[in-house]
């Protein structure tokens, strides 16, 4: 019997999912050394990832897309406690695996493998190739040394290298080879399930089409089970069955691929695709409404739904009658008055007041309006009409005495959103979204 | 220059060697009837004032140097050419030892520290700064204070074996010194381990070998540490060169508990300088040769062991 | 259709690199018309960002431009250079090569800009984004008040030592006059920053990385140059991001009609913002022509092996077409002279072994490929096997 049928033999079956995350949590801790805490500086937490439940069928595989510092990559190395997580479940064949320890531990990673996006820093630049592939099999100590070297040579072949590189060292190798390295690495104990992180982000794309052809076909080969982490939308319609969109360290939408694709249901979702630019001729003259601003940084994310800060679909409270395009922008200048982020000096100066000192100003109601007006036209691009205007005004005419606090009850008591307050929850579903545009 | 470097150690090395071939004279001996002669080819006068027959004279003395003591004699007559070659065999001795295990001490703090990082590292490492914050000639004469000056007697193998009749029996080593210079330099490696450390195992490959099953033990002694020893390696030189050096001010100072090293040497000639000079000069000149020597081939130790073996990401 | 803004031919760069002789760009030609957006794309190694760098003379040793022409269009400039280096004027074109450094440099703001992939790197964390603007725009200011001379831009006194010390002494003050710094906002104003009062005097560090791009951009912008040279302006960022990058790009291009030089490896960035494209591979442009004759109907089969090998954004499944093997070294001594792609080449015959001409596709003008197919049909009992090049490693 060879290596392989051994390896093989050793399969036992279940029904249910083969990976279940619940609530999967993993936040980081900045500021936590000596230093800061004789400041009494407390850590602020990084929440790379904020409650994330998803299954992973037999067979199947599992898109994880998002934009950079959403999550995606910790998700993948948490799922395969390569990174302790600091709350949630992960089951794996119905065990879980964050109990586990010894010889459970060790024949979990026996079925979990992994391929990371960078093929330069995924393979030890002073170990021979042959040795990084058998180095799985020497430690789980399977067969002897010839049969381990005869499994290493076959791996080899089968991601489309040759057996004689086998005491190559990657130095040697281009980016697509390595990767197919790395690859025949995570191969070698026969897993049932592999992490892709980011697998093609690194390499052209001519190479790119080799490795997924590659991948598809060891799939079907070895009945793998795929988790695929990747930023390029289009990779993933290629070769998920199901996708699950990340914003932020939370999931926003879960969906098989098809539904995802043609009838995205979160505003997140539908952006992401509408900003992919396509190639093909028409692409020029597609009109892309993109998105306005930046990812909110995790160490800060906003209240409410985390995309709200940049969602075009924000829900106004049902008893203002607002338009989307007005309601951004008062939205947007609520941001600034929180923040404290408008030159209420400057602006003073330009609306021909003689200063604006903290408190103790009596402007008269001339003086007032003409600090109204400086303001608007100088932070809004759009003029707002009847009740919201009248708000606008009301609180710009704190700003006048510069109440920023004042100014920014105003606006909250008027205009604030269900996006704001409540963090929507995944729905329970055929086609699970957290948004509240679809809660009932 | 790298060439001057090698000639130059191997140079130290071959003398420290084969000191009992090489020297004309057992080190130690004394011949009080040859004090101060000067180095071959050299006169030496010196005018002292004696009474004659009840008189006041001054009287001229001229020593000449002779091949029979090339580099002159110290002022107990002892041949300064044997001692040096002997005095190479305890710079060496103490400098590569003291190394090692200062590097063996440091690397394994520090491999331990930066792999596993958090409560460790910090504790590990804070220690390790407290370590440094001592002057290290202050906090190695305070150890050996504390320790007392031990030495371990070695037999010299060609001596045992009959090859060098009539040179020493056994080599001095200064036991208390070796160790005390390996606790004051560890601390270097320590920080130079971790700091390697902390970033290999953040690379995809450990993290790879990890998912395999590997135990941390795998990790640090297959993937960490092989991928960390370029820099410790150049370190590892030029704290031999370091070492030589504190060895010396040690024994220079009295510390030593061997006299037969280039400190206690250049001691000696102290205060003859201004007359018998080469007492001190010709130790000082070997300490100086060896430490070039030294330092020399670990700035070609960088350049040649590249980081990246074979250039990462392959040119242009 | 008026006269090309800049006429590159036979241009060769190469690096003399310690492992050998690296020809990153080997005597190519491309033309580029006044007020288009251009593209150039390929992948890694392809020496596209190097034909960037030859074009405005950023190239530094190793590297050396060997051979050709790169003919800018500038009547004024022209004139004045006809009588000191007539070898450098023809018409209304002037040749780059052969201006003195000077002259060169004093063109890079005013004539050509470029704008790099790493947005953080290109900006000195130690200085204020405005600053960094303003001090771009000083710099065409004084320029422009005293032409082609260099010698004012670098010796005014906002140069000595004198106000290197005072500036020491006193952080605070910027070198930068109200001026400039007025116009670094308008800039930034420009390229969509809000705020970009408050905004111009914050610190790189301070920005996210889209918001750098745009700083990038409106740095580009200070010497309203009627060249700007993109080299893959978009790839650090999130497709989100880059959507909004993009658009920016063509409103900017739109507002001012200069002429764009967009260099990407990315097929969908081409396809949405260029008329004509220029596919490079190994140091050549192997297919050139317009956005539909390289999208629709292309030729080469390079060209048609990387369209092959997008995955489709619009339907599910199927199998990719993937170029088999890796890109070459473009070492020298690997090189030799035939068609470089015909290892790859799934139609490679036996005439692949001599060098290609240009050749133009249909007797049209402007959709040209470097490759025996586009004047003969593929003969399969003229097919090169793999024994010609050692068999493929892949």
């Amino acid at each position: 019997m060879s290596l392989a049928d051994e390896l093989q033999s050793e399969r036992e079956t279940s029904t249910g999912p083969l990976v279940e995350v619940r609530d999967l949590e993993k936040h980081f801790f900045e500021g936590d050394n000596i230093l800061d805490r004789i400041l009494g500086n407390g850590p602020v937490a990084i929440r790379a990832v904020d409650g994330v439940s998803f299954d992973i069928h037999k067979g199947e595989t599992l898109g994880l897309v998002g934009e950079s510092g959403c999550g995606k990559s910790t998700t993948g190395e948490t799922v395969l406690r390569l990174q302790e997580p600091t709350g949630g479940t992960v089951r794996f064949d119905g065990d879980s695996i964050l109990d586990m320890a010894g010889d459970d531990l060790l024949s979990f990673r026996r079925n979990a493998q992994i391929v990371f996006q960078d093929p330069y820093t995924s393979l030890d630049p002073r170990v021979p190739i042959g040795e990084t592939v058998r180095e799985a099999l020497d430690i789980h100590g399977v067969g002897t040394l010839e049969e381990r070297n005869d499994r290493v040579r076959d791996l080899l072949e089968r991601v489309g290298l040759s057996e004689d590189q086998f005491d190559r060292y990657p130095s040697e190798f281009s980016g697509g080879q390595r990767q197919r390295i790395g690859i025949a690495r995570a191969l070698a104990l026969n897993p049932d399930f592999l992490v892709l992180d980011e697998p093609t982000s690194a390499l052209d794309v001519s190479v790119q089409a080799q490795i997924l052809n590659l991948l598809s076909d060891l799939q079907e080969e070895f009945n793998l089970t795929y988790l695929l982490i990747s930023h390029d939308l289009s990779v993933i319609r290629h070769i998920c069955d199901r996708v699950a969109v990340m914003y932020l360290g939370e999931i926003a939408e879960v969906a098989d691929v098809d539904t995802l694709f043609e009838s995205p249901k979160h505003p997140y979702t539908e952006a992401l695709l509408e900003s992919v630019p396509r190639a093909e001729t028409a692409e020029r003259d597609r009109d892309i409404e993109t998105l306005k601003g930046d990812v909110p940084s995790p160490r800060n994310p906003p209240s409410g739904c985390r995309f709200r800060t940049r969602c075009p679909k924000v829900i106004p409270p049902a008893e203002t009658s607002i338009d989307q395009q007005e309601y951004r922008e008062v939205m947007h200048f609520r941001e600034l008055v929180e923040d404290a982020e408008i030159s209420i000096h400057k602006l003073a100066e330009d609306a021909g007041l003689s200063g604006l000192e903290d408190g103790d100003q009596n402007l008269n109601s001339r003086e007032t309006a003409a600090f109204v007006e400086e303001v608007k036209g100088d932070v809004l691009d759009t003029d707002l009409t009847g009740p919201p205007e009248r708000v606008v005004d009301e609180a710009i005419g704190h700003l006048a005495e510069a109440d920023w606090e004042s100014a920014a009850t105003v606006l909250r008591d008027e205009f604030e959103s269900i996006c704001e307050t409540d963090n929507p929850e995944l729905s329970d579903d055929s086609q699970p979204v957290a948004c509240h545009l679809y809660e009932t | 220059m790298a060439k001057v470097g090698i000639v130059l150690l191997v140079g130290v090395i071959l003398v420290a060697t084969f000191a009992p071939f090489l020297a004309t004279q057992p080190p130690q001996e004394q011949n009080l009837e040859d004090s101060n002669i000067p180095p071959a080819g050299l006169t030496y006068s010196s005018e002292e004032i004696a009474f004659v027959d009840g008189e006041r004279q001054t009287v001229t003395n001229t020593v000449q140097g002779s091949l029979d003591h090339p580099l002159g004699t110290n002022q107990l007559g002892q041949d300064i050419y044997s001692r040096t070659l002997y005095g190479a065999r305890t710079s060496l001795a103490v400098g590569v030892l003291g190394t090692v295990i200062a590097l063996l001490s440091g690397v394994t703090v520090g491999l331990i520290a930066g792999f596993y990082g958090g409560r460790v590292d910090d504790g590990l490492m804070r220690f390790a700064d407290i370590m440094l914050a001592f002057p290290a000639l202050v906090l190695a004469i305070a150890l050996i204070g504390l320790l007392g000056p031990r030495t371990l007697e070695i037999p010299d193998p060609f001596v045992a074996a009959g090859l060098a009749d009539g040179m020493p029996e056994t080599f001095t080593l200064p036991l208390t010194v070796t160790l005390v210079v390996a606790l004051v330099n560890w601390v270097w490696f320590a920080r130079i381990a971790r700091g390697e450390a902390l970033t290999v195992r953040e690379k995809n490959y450990v993290k790879a070998s990890r998912s395999l099953g590997a135990s941390n033990r795998r990790l640090m002694l297959k993937h960490v540490l092989p991928n960390s020893l370029t820099p410790i390696i150049v370190l590892a030189t030029i704290q031999v060169a370091v070492i030589i050096l504190l060895e010396s001010s040690l024994s220079f100072l009295g510390f030593s508990g061997t006299n037969l090293s280039w400190g206690f040497d250049i001691n000696q000639g102290r205060d003859l300088l201004a007359t018998s000079w080469w007492i001190s000069t010709v130790p000082g000149l070997a300490i100086v040769l060896a430490v070039i020597g030294i330092n020399l081939v670990g700035d070609w130790l960088r350049d040649a062991l590249d980081p990246d073996i074979g250039g990462e990401r392959g040119g242009m | 259709m008026s006269e090309p803004i800049l006429r590159i031919s036979d241009l060769s760069t190469r690096f003399f690199t310690k492992s050998g002789q690296v020809n990153a760009v080997e005597s190519l030609s491309v033309s580029i018309d006044e007020g288009e957006i251009f593209g150039i794309v390929g992948e890694s190694g392809s020496g596209k960002s190097v034909l960037a760098r030859s074009i405005i003379g950023l190239i530094e040793s190793p590297g050396q431009i060997t051979g050709g022409k790169i003919e800018y269009r500038n009547a004024p400039l022209a004139d004045e250079f006809r009588d000191a280096h007539p070898d450098a004027v023809n018409g209304d074109y002037v040749d780059l090569r052969s201006l003195p450094e000077e002259a060169v440099r004093s063109l890079r703001g005013p004539s050509f800009s470029m704008i790099f992939q790493d947005p953080e790197s290109s900006f000195n964390p130690t200085l204020t984004v405005g600053e960094q603007i303003a001090e771009a725009v000083e710099v065409q200011r004084r320029a422009s008040s005293n032409p082609r001379s260099t010698k004012a831009r670098t010796s005014s006194s906002e140069y000595s030592l004198g106000s290197y010390a005072y500036g020491a002494v006193m952080p605070n003050r910027s070198f930068v006059s109200s001026k400039s710094k007025d116009r670094a906002i308008e800039l930034l104003q420009q390229v969509g920053i809000p705020d970009p009062e408050e905004r111009v005097d914050e610190y790189p560090h301070e920005y996210s990385g889209g918001m750098l791009q745009r700083a990038m951009i409106a740095q580009a912008l200070a010497g309203e140059p009627d060249i700007l040279i993109a080299d893959e302006p978009t790839t650090a960022l999130d497709v989100t991001i880059q959507a909004q990058v993009l658009n920016l790009l063509r409103e900017i291009q739109d507002e001012t009609g200069m002429t764009v030089l967009l260099i990407t490896h990315n097929l969908g960035v081409i396809a949405r913002m260029c008329d004509r494209v220029g596919v490079m591979y190994a140091g050549e442009v192997v297919e050139r022509g317009t956005l539909s004759d390289i999208f629709d109907t292309p030729v080469h089969p390079y060209t048609k092996g990387l369209l092959g090998s997008i995955p489709d954004l619009d339907t599910t499944g199927g199998r990719l077409q993937p170029i088999d093997g890796n890109v070459p070294s473009l070492m020298d001594e690997e090189m030799g002279d035939r068609c470089y792609f015909a290892d790859r080449c799934p139609k490679a015959m036996e005439q692949c072994l001599e060098e290609p001409d240009d050749a133009s596709v249909d007797g049209g003008t402007d959709h040209e490929v470097k490759c025996v197919l586009a004047q003969t049909e593929y003969d399969e009992s003229q097919a090169l096997g793999d024994s010609h090049f050692g068999g493929g490693d892949t």
